[in-house]
């Protein structure tokens, strides 16, 4: 294995009900580490799928897949995977209705040994750096979209993961709220270092990145 | 935020849902509260009944079904009085009479020279003459209901009795009641040379144990001692019945706050299906679902607990208000509202596990596509 590499993908399967939908068929997929890569391709490619196999939320059939030097296929606490390597952003915010953008972004810290002074102190932090430090209190519903992405940014970040899984960041957005999104997330990748990992339909958005990675029938075209 | 926080904000997002849901548990344990408060009401009544004044023990007759229904022959008092450490021996008659608008007033007949046995001390007037004279003293509380003291005449049994004095014992049932005659009660009873129960009082040095053990062991055929409360109870079916009853309510309560509990968390879990597929893939652990979803489930609980508790003494005041307190006099022990909030964390851990666990389980992927 290539000590460069944070994601290695070797012929990964994937099917849903008991076989008769192939969401993926035959993955090969390397990502270095930092690097910035976009994935498009059409609805039902399965691009979310396989957004879903590095993030561990789901297990694959057959093949491999090693993120951060973890075996997907044989580790068995993937939640303790996830809250340390990965922070997901979705198309839709999926931010917790009855709780503040302050509390939403403590959220995953609930796994680390942190007092709630320390989740505190952290979740200011990110809530800076998305410039949200003036609506801590708010509900998400009390928020515009491009806000309640910003919290999802800063809830995604809050363990300090390597890699971000994106998977439509912008697809609820209007172009400019879009934008806005976009260059927090290049932002992040540039200063922090962090891989980042985004599915997307827009070519535009998806030129942003390093490398641009496509998807057709469950396979990568080349 | 602590994650205790957390899990006590999440209840109340749905406030009608988790209101009905509390409403029902409480309805439950306000009835356990109420039922426990009444019991240990009659039996601290029925205590101080038993160990009444200068009485060490009580005779009544074995294998009743309650000790109301109990007849003993007048002829054992002399023969009791014979046995061995017995210092004095009086008979005492119960009756229900109806009297303007108590249908539950206690007749206690009595010898009047024997009142001190039974700890009456006339507070007003003086004592009832024995024989059939038509005199009768009344409790305190009955004098207040009635609006009648010393002087005035009272119907019983069609019959005009003059009352010649009020007394106090401090007994709800006693002070709610009237002393008369023994003579007089068994008249209006029909019920000649009977009486109910045998008040004892025994020798200085004698003791009790030994002297209940010898009239056992003589007149055991036809006699009972109740020397306690457990005595009592293993005779006295009323109060047996009122215990398993309000086992049997706990019970109930249990399964059917058990099933609202189930119903109500499946509902909560179901409407969250999404955001639990979110706290999985920002890291939570199954073992953190389950303890939001279980804690959430007995929040719930106690808080029924409390308003169930607060329910069930304002229940009891209402009945006491309504008239009920000429028989019933509540105690409020510990004991009750303990029971009352194990139920409740009881109710919310059996009826929490099933939801918390299958939230728990709930595949990531699948939770978030859940529309
Ligand atoms: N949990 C599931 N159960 C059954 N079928 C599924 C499941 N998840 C995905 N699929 C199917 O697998 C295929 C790939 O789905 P996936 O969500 O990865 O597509 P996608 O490329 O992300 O599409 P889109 O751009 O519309 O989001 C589709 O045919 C989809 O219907
Ligand atoms: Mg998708």
């Amino acid at each position: 294995m290539n000590k460069e590499n944070i994601v290695e993908i070797q012929n990964l399967q994937k099917s849903f009900d008991h076989g008769k939908i192939t969401a993926l068929n035959g993955i090969n997929l390397e990502i270095k580490k930092g690097e910035f890569v976009s994935i498009i391709g059409p609805s039902g490619s399965g691009k979310s799928t396989l957004l879903n196999m590095i993030g561990a939320l789901d297990k694959a059939d057959t093949g491999s897949i090693v993120v951060s030097g973890n075996d997907l296929i044989q580790k068995k606490d993937l939640s303790e995977f996830r809250s340390r390597e990965i922070g997901f952003i979705f198309q839709l915010h999926n931010l917790i209705p009855n709780l503040s953008v302050l509390e939403n972004v403590e959220i995953p810290m609930y796994e680390k040994k942190m007092s709630s002074s320390q989740m505190r102190k952290r979740a200011l932090e990110l809530l800076e750096y998305v410039g949200l430090s003036d609506k801590l209190k708010r509900k998400p519903t009390e928020l515009s979209g491009g806000e309640r992405q910003r919290v999802a940014i800063a809830r995604a970040l809050a363990n300090e993961p390597s890699i971000i899984l994106a998977d439509e960041p912008t697809g609820s957005l209007d172009s400019k709220t879009g934008a806005m999104i976009l260059n927090r997330l290049k932002d992040l990748h540039e200063k922090e270092n962090v891989t980042l990992i985004m599915v997307t339909h827009d070519m535009d958005v998806a030129s942003l990145a390093d490398r641009t990675i496509k998807v057709l029938d469950g396979k990568i075209q080349n | 935020m602590s994650f205790f926080s957390l899990i006590i904000k999440n209840p109340f997002r749905n406030k009608t849902r988790s209101a009905l849901a509390i409403v029902g548990i409480a309805i439950g344990i306000a009835t356990i509260v109420a039922l426990g408060i009444i019991t240990d009401g009659l039996k601290a009544s029925t205590e101080e009944t038993l160990k009444a004044g200068g009485a060490d023990f009580s005779i009544a007759e074995s294998n009743v079904s309650d000790l109301f229904f109990s007849k003993i022959d007048e002829e054992y008092i002399a023969r009791i009085k014979e046995v061995d450490g017995v210092n004095d021996v009086v008979g005492i008659l119960m009756a229900i009479q109806r009297v303007e608008d108590n249908p539950y007033f206690v007749l206690i007949g009595i010898d009047p020279a024997k009142l001190s046995i039974s700890n009456i001390k006339v507070t007003e007037g003086q004592a009832f003459a024995a024989g059939d004279a038509k005199e009768v003293i009344i409790g305190k509380v009955a004098s207040e209901k009635l609006n009648k003291t010393v002087g005035d005449t009272i119907t019983l049994n069609r019959e005009e009795y003059e009352i010649t004095g009020i007394f106090q014992t401090g007994d709800l049932q006693q002070d709610g009641g009237a002393f008369l005659s023994l003579e007089n009660v068994q008249a209006i009873e029909n019920k000649n040379d009977t009486v109910t129960m045998l008040y004892v009082k025994i020798d200085n040095n004698a003791d009790v144990e030994e002297v209940t053990a010898k009239i056992e062991e003589e007149y055991g055929n036809d006699l009972t001692t109740i020397a306690s409360l457990e005595d009592l109870a293993s005779i006295d079916q009323g109060l047996q019945t009122i215990d398993t009853a309000s086992w049997a309510i706990s019970l109930l309560a249990i399964v059917i706050g058990g099933i609202g509990v189930i119903n109500t968390m499946i509902m909560s879990v179901y409407e969250r299906t999404r955001e639990i597929g979110v706290l999985k893939a920002v890291g939570w652990k199954d073992r953190r679902i389950l303890s939001m979803i279980l804690g959430e489930s007995i929040v719930l609980t106690l808080v029924a607990g409390l308003v169930g508790a607060i329910m069930g003494i304002l229940g009891i005041q209402v009945l006491l208000a309504l008239g009920m307190d000429s028989f019933i006099a509540p105690v409020y022990s510990a004991d009750v509202f303990i029971r009352a909030f194990a139920v409740a964390l009881t109710v919310g851990l059996l009826g929490g596990f099933y939801p918390a666990y299958r939230a728990s389980r709930l595949p990531p992927t699948e939770a978030l596509r859940y529309e």
